[in-house]
């Protein structure tokens, strides 16, 4: 079954934008290309709604982008419940299979006392928080990790000719079912971890969000590389591998040599050592930063897309959302 | 005899095609060997951990849980994916299709999905030796000690109960798979499957398992899906070697009649139409 949902744009469709029928008529005119040659996204310029030049404007009122969001988000959910049984077995299959690591954990800690500095809480805690924060990211941004064969099979058309900013609604036009479970395996570990109380919830929560900022920025940002290199699958495919792989085991058992790419290339140190260190202290002082660590890689992977954009020439694919 | 040589060669065929296939486009193995080899280097930082202040857990040390490592993954990486081919040829109508060849079902499709993987895990195998070598050092002593002639035998051995390893997987996913004749959804009985299987001897040893977990889990057929060739590679004894395979043939004699089983009951429910 695919679990790929498309929302209806038309309910959330700024009003004072082009249309996307106008935007696409003018689009193949005005950049004098057919539809068979395909249309650019240079040529859809003309019409004014191409993403670089949407980018080069402002974002837009917050409050439509935040409605937008909203009615996305509906719609995606409302579409993924609409398979119950589908959904249900993703659900609890991803809470399966993260607890089977939970065990290996028990077993291995409960014979060591802790491995890397990290305790089976410590462990639990950062397994929580990522399954949490990558779950979110893709509930709420589906698409982050089919952006480069998105854009190989030429299927951004659908969206340069709409008049939401095309990377928010690429990103937030479909939802991942089984990063339900995902994110629900966090919360559930979360209760079930000692000294859980309200405070310490609203901590998480604070943490999670600026994580799946992060995860869905990488990500995006690498798979946005399909735009120089024609196709970066594999680049994408290693670096989702990696950031998640290394996220999930204690810091200190990767020694000093691989720490500058924990906070780099492979932010694994923003999405789960360092929010562990908040958790622990109960820091609230340092949960802004992360903020803005989170809204830095938005703003790389925001411009690393747009600047690929520019590169961008369709195909004369035909795609209807609805 | 004449029917059975010519089930044996269409076997043989159907192995050697897919082998060759699988071979012919060795990049694909590409994702496979870089989450193995990722795998393998962070659970080698893993166990040097958990190692830091002993030198023998559960009777195994440092170098030993590393290799055991390496070894088990060959069979969860090489051996695992069976089930989804199977079952989406049964979700999607193929098997109606794949009914009407005169071959015997169940046997053809051992043959073909076994034979396809041992391009893979021949791929894996040869970089978790490398790997291995890398971070850890020699081979364990335990299979190479006492001349070559010794080692090579033992070798044999610990190929063998890997390719044992990889039939268990087979039958079992088979099964599973085919359950699909009866539920739309059976994602969740592989998931379970393969969660159980992980953490019932390929991610740790059952010695690491508490005492009661262990002995229980010696009545099922999770420990020799990778823990008998893992254990066989790190601490071989001939003892040890009789009882792991001796239950590996009589776990697949159990799984074999179980998927042949489902097989035919399930089988009856294809409706076949024409056009």
């Amino acid at each position: 079954m695919d679990e790929r949902i498309s929302i209806d744009e038309r309910r959330s469709a700024d009003p004072g934008r082009a249309s996307a029928a106008g935007a696409s008529a003018a689009g193949n005119t005005a950049g004098g290309a057919s539809a068979a040659a395909g249309i650019t996204a240079a040529g859809i310029t003309a019409a004014g709604i191409t993403a670089a030049g949407v980018s080069s404007r402002r974002p837009g009122r917050l409050k439509a982008y935040a409605r937008f969001l909203a009615a996305a988000f509906a719609a995606n959910a409302k579409s993924a419940l609409e398979y119950r049984v589908n959904f249900l077995v993703q659900f609890f299959g991803m809470v399966l299979n993260n607890a089977a690591f939970a065990a290996f954990w028990a077993v291995l800690i409960g014979r060591t006392g802790s491995v890397g500095g990290y305790g089976f809480s410590d462990v639990m805690f950062i397994w929580a928080l990522v399954s949490s924060s990558f779950g979110l990211a893709h509930v709420l941004a589906g698409n982050v990790r089919s952006i480069g064969r998105i854009v190989m099979e030429g299927g951004l058309d659908v969206y340069l000719l709409q008049p939401k900013d095309a990377f928010v609604n690429l990103l937030a036009s479909r939802t991942v079912v089984s990063a339900w479970g995902d994110l629900a395996y966090g919360f559930i570990v979360l209760a079930l971890l000692p000294g859980t109380d309200f405070g310490r919830v609203l901590l998480f929560c604070a943490l999670m969000a600026p994580g799946a900022v992060i995860f869905a920025a990488t990500f995006a940002a690498a798979e946005s590389l399909t735009f120089f290199l024609g196709n970066a699958q594999a680049v994408s495919s290693a670096l989702a591998e990696f950031m998640l792989s290394f996220s999930l085991y204690p810091e200190g058992v990767f020694g000093k040599n691989l720490r500058w790419l924990f906070y780099s290339l492979i932010p694994s140190g923003f999405v789960a050592f360092v929010p562990l260190r908040i958790y622990r202290a109960v820091d609230w002082a340092l949960v802004p930063a992360l903020w803005g660590v989170a809204a830095l890689y938005a703003a790389l992977a925001k411009t690393l897309f747009n600047a690929g954009l520019r590169r961008y020439e369709s195909g004369n694919r035909m795609d209807a959302r609805v | 005899m004449r029917s059975l040589s010519s089930r044996l060669r269409c076997s043989y065929l159907a192995a050697l095609t897919a082998l060759r296939e699988r071979a012919a486009y060795a990049g694909n193995f590409g994702a496979s060997m870089l989450t193995y080899g990722l795998f393998v280097f962070i659970f080698s930082r893993v166990w040097a951990g958990a190692y830091a202040g002993d030198a023998l857990i559960a009777g195994y040390s440092l170098d030993m849980a590393v290799w055991y490592f390496i070894v088990a993954e060959i069979s969860a990486f090489g051996f695992g994916r069976f089930f989804w081919g199977l079952s989406r040829d049964v979700k999607s109508g193929q098997v109606a299709y794949l009914l009407a060849r005169p071959y015997d079902f169940v046997g053809y499709h051992y043959a073909e999905r076994l034979g396809g993987s041992l391009a893979e895990v021949g791929f894996i195998a040869l970089e978790g030796l490398v790997a291995g070598l890398i971070l850890v050092g020699p081979l364990p002593a335990a299979l190479v000690g006492g001349g070559a002639a010794a080692g090579i035998g033992r070798a044999a051995v610990v190929v063998f109960s890997l390719f044992l390893a990889g039939t268990l997987q087979f039958y079992l996913q088979f099964a599973l798979a085919l359950s699909a004749f009866w539920l739309e959804e059976n994602d969740a009985l592989y998931w379970i499957y393969q969660k159980f299987a992980l953490v019932v001897g390929t991610l740790i040893p059952i010695e690491f398992l508490p005492e009661a977990a262990a002995r229980l889990s010696l009545w099922t057929p999770f420990p020799y899906l990778s823990y008998a060739p893992a254990r066989l590679f790190v601490a071989f004894s001939w003892d040890e070697a009789a009882r792991l395979i001796g239950g590996q043939l009589a776990w697949i004699a159990v799984g074999m009649a179980l998927a042949r089983g489902t097989f035919a009951l399930g089988s009856r429910r294809v409706a076949l139409n024409g056009g």
